[in-house]
């Protein structure tokens, strides 16, 4: 890659530049940054667009009682049960079992606590999903 | 390029790198008057690499990889360059965050493992769960740090909160607090005998692996399986898993190309500083390879963006990596020639 083909295209980094390796006239190695490539925002776009879908499949869940919103704030947060689980300290089958609205419902206090903490939310947060 | 100022009040400049962990090793031997660049570190730390573990899942996608395990590169480039580096992990939290303060207050900088999903001074789309991201923490400020992370243009400042978190992220992968820093390194380092040790090390993992999974095999493994999964999976599963492959080609700081680019500007720099012909021309084979990964990356998105409509099919994104593998077969091969022969 010569330093004049290194992908300038405004995509997704949000401002944010990127160093990459290319060619210059001399054909010595440079740091060029970057401010973004077309084809890579498609490729991060999929799995972007694949978190989203998921995410908002989860809510309408939450929302018509399927699920607890637990699962919503995990999912938000890219975490798995395992993760979750070792962050807040609980074994993962009851998180898992936690994802059960009637279940989550009846939670001490002490437990939500340490779900809150794990995904750095409060608890009246972590009690609801967003609406819309 | 920016000047920043550390704890000790030396000043300290930040260096834009590609990719983490090189450019955080590299900064901590700059730091203590050694001038090396990023590309160095990559090359002696045998960074480079190829692997795909279909039986290791992350977000419901087999993990394909184009460098070596996080923690490593900083492993043998400071073993094979010399120079004695404190390095600790922590069980708790409060001593890890207690003892980091302390190593900033004598004056060193520190590197530190953490998680990138907590670092919210990133743009939401590069926050994702991956615990091997590495910064350089400069100096303590109100309510943070001052953090000179590699892979982006400036420093930047990192709350407190954030950091613990970051540091202390459970998960596959887990940093425990992983906190690095040089105690002293020789000022001047024989990176001869460093390189001709990393470029066999290289090319025996590349080459000699009992793996099918990694190395220029998996390449030829991931190659394959690349041009039957239309048919396997579904055109859209399929799409997913080559979407990943390209992701973990460009997006997670590699310099372009899988790491391909910054290994040929390692062997750039290794033959001004063997006087070798022969590594100049693996440099200019190894760029001509990362020109073929990114033509991959092309024809990947064209399938993923038109979905199937297009000429482009996954036989010849899967061709474009045969490719890739024979020839870099060829160079390793080559490059295992060379260091045989190099004098230290």
């Amino acid at each position: 890659m010569k330093v004049n083909e290194v992908p300038q295209d405004i995509t997704y980094y949000e401002g944010v530049k990127r160093a990459c390796f290319a060619l210059n006239d001399e054909g010595k190695y440079v740091v060029v940054t970057s401010v973004g490539w077309d084809d890579e925002a498609v490729v991060n776009g999929l799995a972007v667009d694949d978190l989203a879908a998921t995410l908002e499949h989860t809510r309408k869940a939450v929302l018509a009682g399927v699920k607890s919103p637990l699962c919503y704030h995990m999912e938000r947060r890219q975490m798995t049960p395992e993760i979750l689980a070792k962050t807040a300290g609980i074994a993962a089958f009851r998180v898992k079992r936690h994802f059960r609205p009637e279940i989550f419902a009846k939670l001490k206090l002490s437990v939500l606590d340490r779900y809150a903490q794990a995904l750095a939310i409060t608890k009246q947060e972590l009690m609801t999903v967003p609406q819309k | 390029m920016s000047s920043e100022v550390t704890a000790a009040g030396k000043p300290f400049i930040h260096h834009h790198s590609a990719h983490c962990e090189s450019g955080t090793t590299s900064a901590l031997f700059r730091d203590k008057g050694v001038e090396i660049s990023e590309s160095m570190i990559f090359g002696i730390g045998s960074g480079i690499y190829f692997g795909h573990l279909p039986f290791i899942k992350w977000v419901g996608l087999p993990i394909t990889t184009f460098r070596s395990r996080p923690g490593t590169l900083f492993a043998k480039a400071s073993k094979r360059i010399g120079g004695k580096f404190f390095t600790k992990k922590y069980h708790s939290a409060k001593k890890g965050m207690a003892d980091l303060r302390r190593v900033l207050s004598e004056g060193h900088i520190v590197g530190l493992t953490t998680n990138i999903y907590w670092l919210t001074y990133f743009p939401n789309r590069f926050r994702f769960q991956f615990n091997g991201h590495n910064i350089v923490v400069l100096r303590e400020i109100e309510n943070g740090f001052r953090v000179s992370d590699p892979v982006l243009e400036y420093p930047v400042d990192c709350l407190t909160e954030d950091m613990e978190r970051a540091r202390f992220a459970r998960g596959p992968l887990e940093p425990r607090g992983f906190m690095y820093y040089a105690e002293n390194v020789p000022l001047n380092p024989n990176l001869r005998l460093a390189c001709i040790a990393a470029m066999k090390d290289t090319c025996n993992m590349m080459l000699r692996t009992p793996f099918p999974f990694v190395g220029i095999r998996g390449m030829r493994y991931l190659a394959k399986k690349t041009i039957s999964s239309p048919d396997k999976l579904g055109f859209k599963e399929a799409c997913r898993r080559l979407a990943n492959i390209v992701r973990m080609q460009e997006e997670v700081g590699t310099g372009g190309a899988g790491f391909r680019f910054m290994y040929a500007a390692f062997l750039q720099e290794a033959a001004d500083l063997f006087a070798s012909a022969e590594l100049a021309q693996l440099s200019k084979e190894m760029t001509a390879i990362g020109d073929i990964w990114r033509e991959f990356a092309v024809v990947s998105a064209r399938i993923i963006k038109q979905r199937g409509q297009a000429e482009e099919t996954f036989a010849k994104a899967g061709g474009l990596m045969l490719i890739c593998a024979g020839r870099e077969e060829q160079l390793f091969q080559e490059l295992d020639r060379i260091a045989k022969k190099l004098q230290a």
